[in-house]
């Protein structure tokens, strides 16, 4: 008797489940430890990664080196090792050549383009930290560039019809002159070309305000007081600090200038004739309108080159970058 | 910037917001054209001032593709993403603390990934795709869409990982917590912003992809962009009132997002590299 009131069943009932949770955590702890060694560790938390790596990059990639070696089409369905041979015929294919040089206009044009109205925009907006609704505005400028590149292409459709569209009804009221933009084989590159404008020179513009925000505050200030003239500063102040940013945002846009695809598919398809057919337009009719996979594999292999070589100087950039940064800590 | 007088300081936020504006005309067009009926879109001269119509929504509510196509532009982000995260925040967790010897190399490699075309990489993914029976497969092409956000995720979060100091973590370990103690309860708490610019940029890529959902998906798992291909058509011509009306519903949200998260804007389109304050 004298023991149940020492002990009340109530009192056990409340221990209990904490003394559980408690030992559970306790194991939970000494488990958790088995997975500490230094070794066992990284191994363990890369795993999940390395199997999406190997399943869908490694594999597809290596099928695809094997595959360009290979005569192989979808709808033929004959495969013949051609060794070498599909390297050699995208060599001596001047479609891929025009295709080519096509796409070099259409990255330096328009990354060119992009720049200079970015820097000059961005310089712009440099001083617009007291501007009334300056989120807002800055959503509106910043919103081309994180639009669906598929809408854009459907939208500026309807912007370039060519009897109800506003493009023509301006160019018609304003300059007198009918256009049918995407149709016209003389403006059909420069009218998307303009569309590629409009998307992404405000990522420039954002490129060049984060280069200049990374300009340090004291020495402009230090330049203000001296009165040193405008083009001295931005020898000698701006630039060093700011070319780095710079460059990597160029070089950002040239690498997706060069892969542009779902955007002039939807708006001309490489057309009207070829005018604006560039080299990942190619690739995909030839893989997926003639599914001649076999040479379009060589194709992407190329063009894989081409983007390590890319990777290769932006990463070099990138740690210039990081060690001046390092070098102002 | 100096400070100028008055009347030069409202004209120059006059000039920015013209800029703003010019940038801006051809998405508020659109959702101008949006609100107007098939008649009012066709009308020469284009009207400016009309009577809106709200009958182009109501339309998409109506047809039953247009519902299912948006939803799956939002489950395959919102889980592919979420599913990337949690991947990439364990790589990257790896990459910044263990001097492994494939860090660089592999960072390398998920750099590369992003500068590749992507009609390049489709080939072979389609291929394999193909041969496994995987397309068309909700899961297959969930799974390719949180690879797909790997590479980014992994970039941006190292970054913000090498930010917190490992004494944090060797603190943690001298009192004997366990390294899984160290990830989630000790750096996990502290990147929170690389996790939100992550999730968001990430979103963005994955609700704006096209190229692999046309060629690896199917009708079952085919968002908005792949629909603005194939879809738009009725009776042999656009089908404008629909477009426009789409677009719109399809382009706010990333509108939204950068308005909340625009700290994040240049982290977001410069694969991490580039931090700052705009």
């Amino acid at each position: 008797m004298s023991l149940e009131t020492l002990s009340p069943s109530s009192g056990h009932q409340e221990t209990l489940p904490e003394l559980r949770t408690n030992s559970f955590r306790r194991a939970l702890a000494r488990i958790s430890h088995l997975t500490d060694d230094a070794r066992i560790f990284p191994t363990l938390i890369l795993l999940p990664v390395m199997f999406f790596f190997i399943v869908w990059n490694v594999i597809p990639t290596l099928w695809m080196i094997g595959l360009s070696f290979y005569r192989y089409s979808l709808m033929l369905g004959n495969e013949q090792f051609l060794g070498t041979n599909n390297y050699m015929s995208i060599m001596t294919d001047s479609q891929v050549w025009e295709a080519l040089s096509r796409t070099f206009i259409w990255v330096g044009a328009g990354v060119a383009i992009q720049t200079i109205l970015g820097l000059l925009l961005g310089f712009l907006f440099w001083g617009s930290r007291d501007m009334p609704g300056r989120r807002l505005a800055l959503t509106l400028l910043f919103t081309p560039m994180v639009l669906t590149p598929v809408a854009v292409g459907v939208f500026f459709r309807l912007l370039y019809e060519p009897t109800f569209g506003i493009v023509n009804y301006l160019t018609t009221t304003v300059l007198g002159v009918q256009v049918n933009p995407l149709n016209d084989r003389a403006i059909a590159f420069g009218a998307v070309l303009l569309v590629d404008t409009w998307m992404w020179t405000p990522f420039m513009i954002l490129i060049t305000l984060a280069a200049l925000g990374s300009v340090p505050k004291a020495e402009l200030e230090a330049a203000e007081i001296d009165r040193i003239p405008w083009l001295k500063r931005l020898r000698y102040i701006i630039w060093p600090n700011a070319k780095f940013i710079l460059m990597l945002g160029i070089l950002l846009r040239t690498i997706d200038s060069f892969k542009t695809l779902d955007l002039v598919y939807l708006m001309t398809n490489g057309g009207p004739g070829n005018t604006t057919d560039l080299i990942a337009l190619l690739l995909r009719r030839k893989a997926f309108e003639a599914f001649d996979l076999g040479w379009s594999s060589a194709m992407a292999i190329l063009l894989l080159l081409t983007a390590i070589a890319f990777t290769s100087i932006y990463l070099y950039i990138l740690n210039l970058n990081r060690r001046r940064q390092e070098a102002i800590v | 910037m100096t400070r100028a007088s008055g009347w030069r300081r409202t004209a120059y936020h006059l000039l920015l917001w013209l800029v703003v504006l010019i940038f801006f005309a051809p998405v508020a067009w659109i959702i101008l054209s949006a609100f107007k009926t098939t008649n009012q879109i066709l009308a020469i001269p284009p009207l400016v001032v009309f009577e809106p119509t709200l009958d182009n929504f109501r339309q998409i509510v109506a047809d039953p593709n247009a519902g299912r196509f948006l939803w799956n532009s939002l489950w395959l982000s919102i889980i592919a993403v979420l599913i990337a995260l949690a991947v990439s925040f364990l790589a990257a967790y790896a990459f910044s603390r263990f001097n492994l010897k494939a860090t660089n190399f592999l960072m390398f490699v998920l750099l590369s990934m992003r500068m590749v075309p992507a009609v390049a990489v489709v080939i072979p993914l389609y291929l394999m795709y193909s041969a496994l029976g995987w397309r068309n497969q909700p899961l297959a092409m969930l799974a390719f869409y949180a690879m797909f956000s790997i590479p980014f995720s992994v970039w941006i979060l190292k970054g913000f990982i090498d930010g917190v100091s490992r004494r944090f973590d060797e603190t943690a370990l001298v009192n004997g917590g366990s390294r899984w103690h160290v990830l989630f309860r000790v750096v996990l708490p502290q990147i929170g912003p690389g996790l939100v610019a992550a999730f968001i940029f990430n979103l963005i890529f994955v609700w704006n992809e096209f190229l692999f959902n046309l060629l690896l998906g199917g009708r079952d798992v085919r968002n908005i962009p792949v629909s603005f291909s194939t879809d738009l058509y009725s009776d042999g011509g656009m089908n404008w009132t629909f477009v426009a009306a789409m677009t719109t519903v399809y382009i706010i949200p990333p509108m939204i997002i950068i308005y909340l998260f625009q700290r994040y804007l240049l982290v977001g389109m410069t694969f991490g590299t580039v931090r700052g304050e705009v």
